[in-house]
């Protein structure tokens, strides 16, 4: 909310009605901007206190020493945890959660264009209908539904038999990147299909039509006119799915089997086995980092577009 | 037709279209309504073109275009003119291809097209809302269409900068449609169709959404750049001013259905039925009771030369154009040349440019009239409750159908 105090505007002309003591108006508008901080008041306690604060904590610990027994030392401030971020290991699963968040990125979109398309393209009755199916599966726990996968994807699933032939008898699905992102892809698609659908929705069809009267045939209409217009949803799309995508943790634990390690369990791991916390607050520091620079590409974006 | 007569049979339609069938009632009407063989080709020619919507009330088809004949003549500037909801849009819609006909012929210079794709037809749409690519600026805009007919860069450029003169536009090619007044962006819409030299333009109330004065001027341009090019204009509009100024022909369509079509001066001397004489300008309809061929009698008495063409004794409606009316004092001298009724004003109406005179004639079953006097000088001036005379020349009375 609006915490800031509006500069005083006694220099514009005030309108014949409006009170011809300056100090009125002015009194009028800071009460306004007064009124504005206190509805604003517990959200901005809210974040301050549990998000903006914990955050903190976390750069904090990230340039802390851990001492041998595990314990965190808050002194001999050192960058060392940063060093160890250019690890093998550590670029390793960074490399491959950003492929793997790529990845899952892309078979979203190509998966959820289409649908978001043929959603907004229905009338106003089907649409609600079909919106309803998309948000279906968060009615149910993500947990749940991730172990779900293990049983479909499982050594005895209709995946592993049915392609048997391909795979052999050995050949499994579970516990291999496959698996992890054919859940994050099922866990984050949502994400994909919602902003699509918005800026699809708000197309003008006429300028689709246009196209066509142009002489522009079906497909040179829709990467001429409907693609670069619903970019905005694209790129709101792709970052809302490879954000959380990047820093998965429930998915690879429960589909990837401590094979695929991403950087959300390896993160986790620096908290609970290794007790090595400034390294894990350094990770999650350069995990954040890469997360800002996919907002700020977004933002930048959606600002050309408008 | 009667296959199309249920719902859900809509793709039939389009296909019986194809079929040799139908090719041959094309040339039987064409024989019975006399078309001459070496003809000029109509531009247009749609012939029993129906149009059905699934899903109107009780899941009824709603038929948007009913059975429409009409031929659109090469090189002229063609009105569809008719309320909201007549089918004039949808008609232009079938033409342009983002509607298909549900049953009947649609030709473009002999071509049957009603299912060829938009972008298979030798026509350009403007567009009423202009539809400009917002992500592109004014010169890809109007390349667009070129661009998709993958024509050599150097023609396209040429041709780019040869219609950006048409519509002078000259200036503006680096601009993003957003960056353009609403009469500029009617111009980019123009010339961005134009440009692709179309055998037809199909236009879609482009001027709606600009103000009176600068619709006006648009008209003068349309019509201008029209003579121009000499380009077949399909104009689809409810103004019916606009239809009037602009056109060569116009038709008029309601409720799906073709009710006349004519040349400005036919459409508003002589409509034929009630809707068109009603719809287009002000009009008096007066009822009347047929004397003999030549001769009707009005309520209050009064008998009118007007060859109906009805037996004696039936009742007819005229119709007659309130300026086509003159008024003078009741004691004036007859001129037995005119047609003439006595009355008294009822109410005067300035309207600037003239003066409107509501005329009351007849006691038991008083006929009422409209009156306009040009505000010209030297014009006599009438008051409130004075008797009046209302004469006519017997040839500005139209009979209507119905």
């Amino acid at each position: 909310m609006a915490a800031t105090v509006d500069p005083p505007r006694t220099q514009t002309p005030t309108p014949a009605s409006a009170p011809d003591e300056p100090g009125l108006e002015r009194a009028a508008e800071q009460a306004e901007s007064r009124r504005g901080f206190l509805i604003g008041l517990p959200s901005l306690l809210y974040l301050v206190v549990l998000f903006a604060l914990p955050l903190v904590i976390v750069v904090v610990y990230s340039f802390a020493t851990r001492s041998r027994t595990g314990r965190t030392i808050l002194a001999d401030w050192n960058l060392s945890s940063y060093a160890r971020l250019f690890d093998p290991l550590v670029l390793e699963i960074g490399l491959r959660s950003l492929w793997l968040a790529l990845l899952t990125t892309v078979i979203s979109l190509v998966v959820g264009y289409p649908f978001a398309y043929y959603l907004a393209t229905r009338s106003p009755r089907v649409r609600g209908v079909l919106l309803v199916l998309v948000m279906i599966p968060f009615w149910s726990n993500f947990l749940i539904r991730t172990y779900a996968w293990r049983v479909i994807l499982g050594r005895d699933g209709p995946f592993v038999r049915f392609l048997e032939p391909i795979l052999g008898t050995e050949g499994q699905l579970l516990f291999t990147p496959f698996a992890v992102v054919v859940g994050l892809v099922y866990g984050y698609l949502p994400f994909m299909i919602l902003p699509l659908y918005a800026t699809l929705e708000r197309l003008d069809f006429s300028l689709v039509e246009a196209a066509r009267d142009l002489h522009a045939t079906g497909w040179q209409a829709f990467w001429r006119v409907t693609w670069p217009l619903s970019r905005p949803g694209v790129v709101a799309g792709s970052i809302l799915v490879f954000i959380p995508s990047f820093g998965a943790y429930v998915t690879p634990e429960i589909l990837g089997g401590g094979r695929t390690t991403m950087i959300g369990s390896y993160v986790v791991r620096q908290f609970l086995s290794a007790r090595d916390w400034p390294f894990g607050s350094a990770l999650s520091v350069a995990i954040l980092a890469v997360m800002l620079v996919a907002a700020v590409v977004y933002f930048r974006t959606r600002d050309r577009e408008a | 037709m009667d296959d199309h007569q249920l719902a859900g049979t809509l793709d039939a339609g389009p296909l019986a279209a194809k079929t040799p069938v139908l090719d041959t009632v094309t040339t039987e009407v064409a024989a019975v309504s006399g078309i001459e063989v070496d003809a000029p080709l109509p531009a247009v020619r749609l012939q029993g073109v129906t149009k059905r919507f699934p899903g109107g009330r009780n899941h009824d088809p709603v038929v948007a275009v009913d059975d429409l004949d009409l031929d659109i003549r090469d090189g002229e500037f063609f009105s569809l003119l008719g309320p909201s909801g007549c089918g004039k849009t949808t008609t232009l819609r079938m033409i342009a291809g983002f509607e298909y006909p549900s049953a009947g012929s649609l030709q473009i210079f002999g071509q049957e097209v009603g299912l060829e794709p938009p972008n298979k037809r030798p026509v350009n749409t403007v567009f009423q809302s202009y539809a400009l690519f917002p992500h592109m600026t004014v010169a890809k805009n109007i390349a667009f269409g070129l661009e998709m007919q993958q024509l050599p860069v150097d023609e396209i450029d040429r041709r780019v900068a040869e219609v950006i003169e048409l519509v002078q536009l000259q200036g503006r090619e680096g601009r993003r449609p957003k960056q353009l007044s609403g009469g500029q962006q009617q111009r980019v819409a123009l010339a961005r169709a134009l440009v692709n030299h179309p055998k037809v333009l199909l236009l879609d109330e482009p001027l709606g959404a600009l103000d009176l004065k600068l619709r006006q001027a648009m008209q003068l341009e349309l019509k201008r750049i029209q003579e121009q090019v000499g380009i077949t204009f399909v104009y689809v509009t409810h103004d019916q001013e606009e239809a009037l100024t602009m056109s060569d022909r116009i038709a008029v369509m309601d409720g799906g259905r073709l009710l006349q079509v004519g040349d400005p001066e036919e459409i508003y001397d002589r409509p034929r039925t009630r809707f068109v004489a009603d719809f287009i300008g002000d009009t008096n309809l007066l009822i009347a009771e047929v004397l003999d061929a030549d001769t009707a009698r009005l309520y209050d008495g009064t008998v009118v030369r007007v060859p109906t063409g009805a037996p004696a004794g039936s009742t007819v409606t005229l119709a007659v154009r309130p300026e086509k009316l003159g008024l003078w004092h009741a004691d004036a001298e007859r001129d037995l040349r005119l047609d003439a009724l006595t009355g008294t004003i009822r109410r005067v109406t300035f309207l600037g440019n003239a003066i409107n005179y509501e005329v009351v004639a007849g006691e038991r079953a008083p006929v009422e009239l409209v009156v306009r006097q040009g505000n010209t000088p030297g014009i006599e001036h009438f008051a409130d409750g004075e008797r009046v005379r209302v004469r006519w020349l017997p040839g500005s009375v139209a009979v209507l159908e119905d």
